[in-house]
């Protein structure tokens, strides 16, 4: 494992920039670190990368902001009622596309998983991720290498 | 569906006052589908709800974002494909036959972040019969900016997904971190250079094939007029010039003749015009 | 027109089939390779367009192509790549199994159409 292959936080944000611009038609910033980036019960999506670097890329957010990251997708209204499956989907498959942007910006990485998305009710800690915004709420990003 | 003719004006008067574009009648279905991502951003259910809440609000920001999604320019690689395969097909054979000295030079007139120059470069090198031909590309933009990003040559993602055909983007482009960067033999073919439209042309010399597509639709007929007679001036007598799809000639400088080649169309000098020009 | 799209995202399979309704097309879909198989098998007469993503459960996008390839009945569908795998390898390989055009997500409406513009495969005018 080099460092070299080992996806960083400026490759990270600039693939959720991308996705969130062309699928979601919204911006990502970087959350500023004295903000209060709270909320109770969200949903964390994650997605394996493998090859010279290994580990996997992990999204957690609000779940009011998941239904709103899959109205944003599916061009749908808060009131069309999106259902529970239909809101991981949406999220899993737009961690996917950020996962295939940075694998194929790493040179090295051979291989990416299927999604995998669950509901949560602790925030992941600040200090090891980082979080970007989604309009005025907080998404949390982490690059987690596997256990040496 | 279409824009409303209440939010087309309101959005004519704002671009022309804040860029000096004139969105003609017709222009309805460009602000259409240029303002339905930021509707849908802004939660809008139409255009015409969007529009309608921007007069109310004028937010400048909003309003910069308008001008902006409807006077940049397009950026797809072989943008509107029939010009590129009556390059190919028709215009490089003919000028094959023509020209004795194996080079073939052209004028990309504003060619904003470079996909046009370069679709003419890939073009040329399709083309078998220009095979160990010189070809020059001369692009101009008046923003020193997008000249930049053109020089250099790389795209995002979002960018190569443009027109770009697989197999001559595996060929021609390289990955660079999120990016693409198309290759250097092919940068090197095009010369990039700050121009005006509007203003008297600085020396250039002659070209065989002038590409100015979708520009004039933004300029008044006055002006119109003063660009078509300079392109004149550095265009081969024989030359072939490209307009947008919606653009013509007609009624604006009778002195050019459209000849159907391929699916496409070009303007071309009329014979006992040629002799006019010095 | 007819298409079918494979896609183990439903959101995604959702966001193409508007696309490609939009552009006049009637649309089947699939959730993996296998499965989409089984609905080419069903169809009268092939489609014209299958829009393939790589990643899926069951079968992949490329085993999926290359199972299509095999089969002279299936040889007028043609085939393009929708996939968040972007190197410039894994393109030169979907190509090589049989892929006629390759999209990479994430993608725009418009361009998914200027691929179709691209293969001849765009039936109707979208006035973009």
């Amino acid at each position: 494992m080099t460092s070299a292959s080992a996806p960083d936080e400026a490759l990270v944000l600039a693939a959720i920039e991308q996705v969130w611009g062309s699928m979601l038609y919204a911006s990502a910033e970087p959350w500023p670190a004295d903000r209060p980036a709270e909320f109770e019960s969200g949903l964390q999506a994650q997605i394996e990368l493998r090859g010279e670097w290994n580990g996997r890329l992990v999204l957690t957010c609000d779940s009011e902001v998941a239904t709103q990251i899959a109205g944003a997708m599916l061009g749908v209204g808060p009131d069309e009622g999106l259902e529970q499956p239909d809101v991981h989907d949406a999220v899993g498959e737009v961690l996917n596309v950020v996962g295939g942007s940075v694998k194929g910006a790493l040179p090295g990485t051979s291989a990416l998983g299927l999604p995998g998305v669950s509901e949560v009710t602790a925030v992941p800690s600040r200090g090891e991720s980082f979080v970007v915004s989604w309009g005025d709420a907080p998404v949390y990003v982490q690059i987690v290498p596997d256990a040496a | 569906m279409t824009i409303g003719t209440q939010a087309f004006a309101f959005v004519r008067e704002l671009v022309r006052a804040e860029s000096a574009i004139v969105l003609e009648t017709g222009k309805e279905y460009l602000v259409e589908s240029r303002l339905v991502p930021l509707a849908r951003a802004a939660g809008h259910p139409d255009v015409d709800a969007y529009v309608a809440d921007l007069s109310k609000r004028r937010t400048p920001a909003a309003l910069k974002q308008v001008v902006e999604a409807l006077t940049t320019n397009e950026t797809s690689w072989f943008r509107d494909s029939d010009p590129f395969t009556a390059l190919r097909q028709s215009v490089f054979p003919a000028l094959a036959k023509t020209r004795s000295n194996r080079t073939i030079r052209i004028w990309a007139g504003a060619c904003s972040s470079g996909q046009e120059p370069y679709s003419i470069v890939m073009t040329a090198l399709d083309t078998p019969e220009l095979a160990g031909w010189r070809v020059e590309v001369v692009a101009t933009d008046l923003s020193d900016e997008m000249l930049d990003r053109a020089r250099k040559g790389e795209y995002s993602q979002l960018e190569v997904n443009r027109g770009l055909p697989a197999t001559t983007m595996v060929r021609h482009f390289e990955r660079s971190g999120l990016s693409w960067r198309i290759n250097q033999s092919i940068r090197d073919r095009v010369e990039f250079r700050h121009l005006n439209l509007t203003r008297p042309l600085p020396p250039m010399g002659r070209f065989d094939v002038v590409f100015l597509r979708n520009v004039l639709i933004y300029f008044d007929l006055p002006t119109k007029r003063d660009v078509l007679k300079r392109v004149r001036q550095v265009m081969a007598p024989d030359g072939h010039l490209f307009l947008g799809a919606a653009e013509m000639t007609m009624g604006v400088d009778d002195a050019w003749e459209r000849v159907p080649a391929g699916r496409s169309s070009v303007y071309r000098i009329r014979e006992e015009q040629r002799t006019c020009v010095p | 027109m007819r298409a079918v799209i494979v896609d183990d995202s439903r959101a995604m399979r959702r966001i193409v089939g508007r696309i490609l309704g939009d552009a006049g097309y009637e649309i089947s879909e699939a959730g993996d390779g296998l499965e989409a198989l089984a609905v080419l098998e069903g169809l009268e007469s092939p489609p014209e367009l299958a829009c393939v993503d790589w990643n899926m459960p069951v079968m992949d996008g490329l085993t999926f192509i290359t199972e299509v390839r095999k089969r002279p009945e299936w040889r007028s569908i043609t085939l393009m790549m929708v996939t968040t795998e972007s190197e410039q390898d894994r393109i030169v390989r979907a190509l090589a199994a049989g892929a006629h055009e390759y999209l990479i997500k994430p993608f725009t409406g418009e361009a998914m159409l200027e691929k179709l513009d691209l293969l001849g495969l765009l039936p109707t005018s979208t006035g973009v």
